[in-house]
């Protein structure tokens, strides 16, 4: 049983001003399949619907967001959830963070300045799981905190004490004091250097190896997804275009946004240059038609300007959404 | 601690005196900058009442009146006796109320205008804030958007134009409340439950004109400062986490977005010794501002040097008290 599974996800930012309605198409035919006990990565560049997907299954979908087809289904204990139609109180108390939390993009200035970090623990723990006895509530936070390798004494400091690797820690800490199903990490370490990164990723890995519970990492950064992930899924303008095991990916990427992506990687001991792709990514409110990728693609074809591709299986789990790779596997 | 007081407290107070220093010097100075001799102007006007005196007489009162105006000597040894007076809390005579000290005019007035003043800035800055919080946090509201309306539209009213349409309305068209004066003409203020009523009674409309509109700036400033607020890491994290929209605009929305609102609360209530003036002449209110026009209408410099120098005191020691008690509202500026 997977722990998620979305089928043709479509979700769409609809505005209207003076008038004149537009659609941004941020989602569009997403399926994939988290499974229980991995960390999955979603990679891809900026304004590629990332975020948008994250606000999608974690069920923070307010307008001008609005779902446009598709399913969701979780699997908590196995009790099913469609999360597009749970009551939002229900979803306020008892999904939120109990089953699926999130460590958000811009961590650093995730803790209201003005209070203790105490403060913040205490409001998430008494909004999910009313705990009246004070000596009981901060011990769950000194256990939970000593477990992640942080000093309690955190608890009694305010944000503006604390380093950005800290405050992302604490970001993670306050994430996974439930043992929540699913972790959904937007970024996490994207404003850190290189060191901190380290820590803050084995921190992660850390926590999932030891509660078997799910992540999903969301960063443009693939040197973080080599380190961590086990299955990546490249997103290009608001689709999936490739999925498969970290691995595959990074080693026999098929679909040419794929292996431009990991062809820009530097590499050790390499001193030829890294090419980049040219062209800009398309404007989702009116995304090019067929293959969203034809217009940068060099290996474009006819069939790739007027057809959508269908993903295709290439193993049991690699999977990739591009013409290309279909003829080639039908020679 | 000790850290505290040599590297902050005392450095803080030191800049505190330096400010009333300055501040008086320069109220002493500008009076004295006039071409008019305040000695032989009071000598004119005892001389126009009609009265005769021999010379003899005149030197006699020249020479006490120069006295009593502290003008005996150079410029410095007037200005180092004019300090010796003041720590004696001696500000001279009024001129125009010869020969009442200042000092006991600005006691009889001050407790007037404190007593209006602080009421009406609490209120309205207690209100003002709360409102403007809800309104920009559940900005789909309907009577949150009848009260932005509201208060979008009495806000650039001056205060005493609203102060004169109350009066009218609530004095004259239906005669609610008195028309002018803080406690019935002639009679004595007592402590007794009587008096306490009439004082609420004739305060009512001058506190009222002043909540209406000092709410409606406070409810506009807080409202904007709330918006900006909304859209912070923080506030939404805490709207992700489950968080009930209660705590987060009590634990998360207002403690930020009052900081600023708290500064302009002390320097608002460091104004309130210079009075409220047109307010307080409007409603014929005995306070500080009242004492001001009726100072400037008289030329009165030794009554404007002494209010003057109350409003300057005040002003300082608002500033001062908010200095030592902001690091209470933000941890950030917490003396290491």
């Amino acid at each position: 049983m997977p722990l998620l599974s979305v089928k043709n996800l479509h979700a769409y930012y609809r505005t209207e001003a003076y008038g004149i309605s537009r659609t941004v198409r941020a989602v569009d035919d997403v399926s994939f399949e988290l499974q229980k006990n991995e960390i999955y990565g979603i990679a891809g560049e900026s304004s590629c619907g990332k975020t948008t997907l994250i606000k999608v299954i974690s069920g923070s979908i307010k307008p001008p967001l609005r779902i446009e087809g598709g399913t969701m289904t979780y699997t908590f204990d196995g009790r099913d959830v469609d999360i597009a139609s749970v009551a939002p109180e229900v979803m306020r108390r008892e999904i939120r963070w109990k089953e699926i939390s999130y460590v958000m993009q811009g961590s650093m200035s995730i803790l209201n300045p003005v209070r203790r970090v105490r403060r913040i623990f205490r409001h998430v723990v008494d909004t999910h799981q009313g705990i009246d006895d004070k000596r009981k509530f901060e011990a769950l936070c000194r256990d939970h905190l000593k477990k992640l390798g942080l000093p309690p004494d955190i608890l009694q400091a305010y944000p503006h004490q604390l380093s950005g690797g800290m405050k992302q820690r604490i970001a993670i800490a306050l994430a996974t004091i439930f043992r929540p199903s699913l972790i959904i990490a937007d970024e996490p370490t994207t404003a850190l250097d290189v060191v901190v990164q380290r820590g803050v990723l084995q921190l992660l890995k850390d926590i999932q190896a030891e509660s078997s519970n799910t992540v999903l990492l969301v960063t443009h950064d693939m040197a973080v997804h080599a380190n961590v992930a086990d299955r990546v899924a490249i997103m290009y303008a608001g689709t999936i275009v490739e999925e498969g095991p970290t691995e595959v990916i990074f080693g026999a990427p098929q679909h040419p946004y794929t292996q431009h992506l990991i062809a820009s990687l530097p590499v050790i001991g390499d001193k030829g240059t890294r090419s980049a792709l040219p062209g800009a990514p398309p404007n989702l409110a009116s995304p090019p038609s067929g293959c969203r990728f034809h217009p940068r693609c060099p290996m474009a074809k006819e069939i790739c300007r007027r057809v959508v591709p269908s993903m295709i299986q290439l193993d049991t789990l690699h999977r990739a959404a591009c013409h290309l790779v279909g003829e080639r596997e039908e020679a | 601690m000790r850290n505290f007081i040599l590297r902050y407290l005392l450095p803080r107070l030191g800049q505190y005196l330096v400010v009333i220093f300055l501040g008086v010097t320069i109220t002493y100075i500008i009076p004295r900058l006039s071409p008019s001799d305040p000695v032989e102007r009071q000598v004119a006007e005892i001389m126009v009442s009609g009265a005769h005196f021999g010379p003899e007489a005149i030197a006699h009162m020249r020479d006490a009146l120069t006295d009593m105006y502290g003008l005996r000597g150079s410029p410095i040894e007037q200005y180092l006796a004019f300090w010796a007076r003041m720590f004696q809390g001696d500000l001279g005579p009024s001129l125009s109320r010869f020969p009442t000290p200042v000092i006991s005019l600005i006691a009889r007035a001050l407790p007037w205008t404190l007593g209006l003043l602080i009421t009406a800035v609490m209120i309205s800055w207690v209100i003002g804030n709360i409102l403007g919080a809800y309104a920009s946090y559940y900005e789909k509201s309907g009577i949150m958007k009848v009260i932005d309306v509201a208060s979008q539209a009495v806000r650039p009213i001056p205060y005493y134009i609203v102060a004169v349409i109350f009066l009218i309305v609530f004095a004259y068209f239906f005669p609610i409340f008195p028309a002018g004066g803080a406690y019935p003409v002639g009679r004595r203020i007592e402590m007794s439950i009587w008096a306490v009523q009439t004082i609420l009674r004739h305060s009512a409309l001058p506190a009222l004109s002043l909540v209406t509109v000092g709410m409606g700036a406070w409810f506009i400033g807080m409202k904007s400062l709330t918006s900006n607020i909304i859209s912070e890491d923080y506030v939404v994290y805490a709207e992700v986490t489950g968080l009930p929209q209660r705590k987060i605009l009590y634990g998360y929305i207002m403690p930020n977005a009052l900081l600023p609102q708290v500064t302009g609360l002390a320097l608002n209530l460091g104004m309130i010794f210079s009075g409220a003036l047109i307010l307080e002449v409007v409603f014929v209110y005995p306070g500080m501002g009242m004492l001001t026009y009726q100072a400037v209408l008289a030329n009165d410099y030794s009554l404007i040097m002494g209010i003057a120098i109350f409003s300057i005191v005040g002003v300082a020691t608002a500033v001062l008290i908010l200095d030592l008690i902001y690091p209470l509202f933000d941890p950030r500026v917490r003396h290491q």
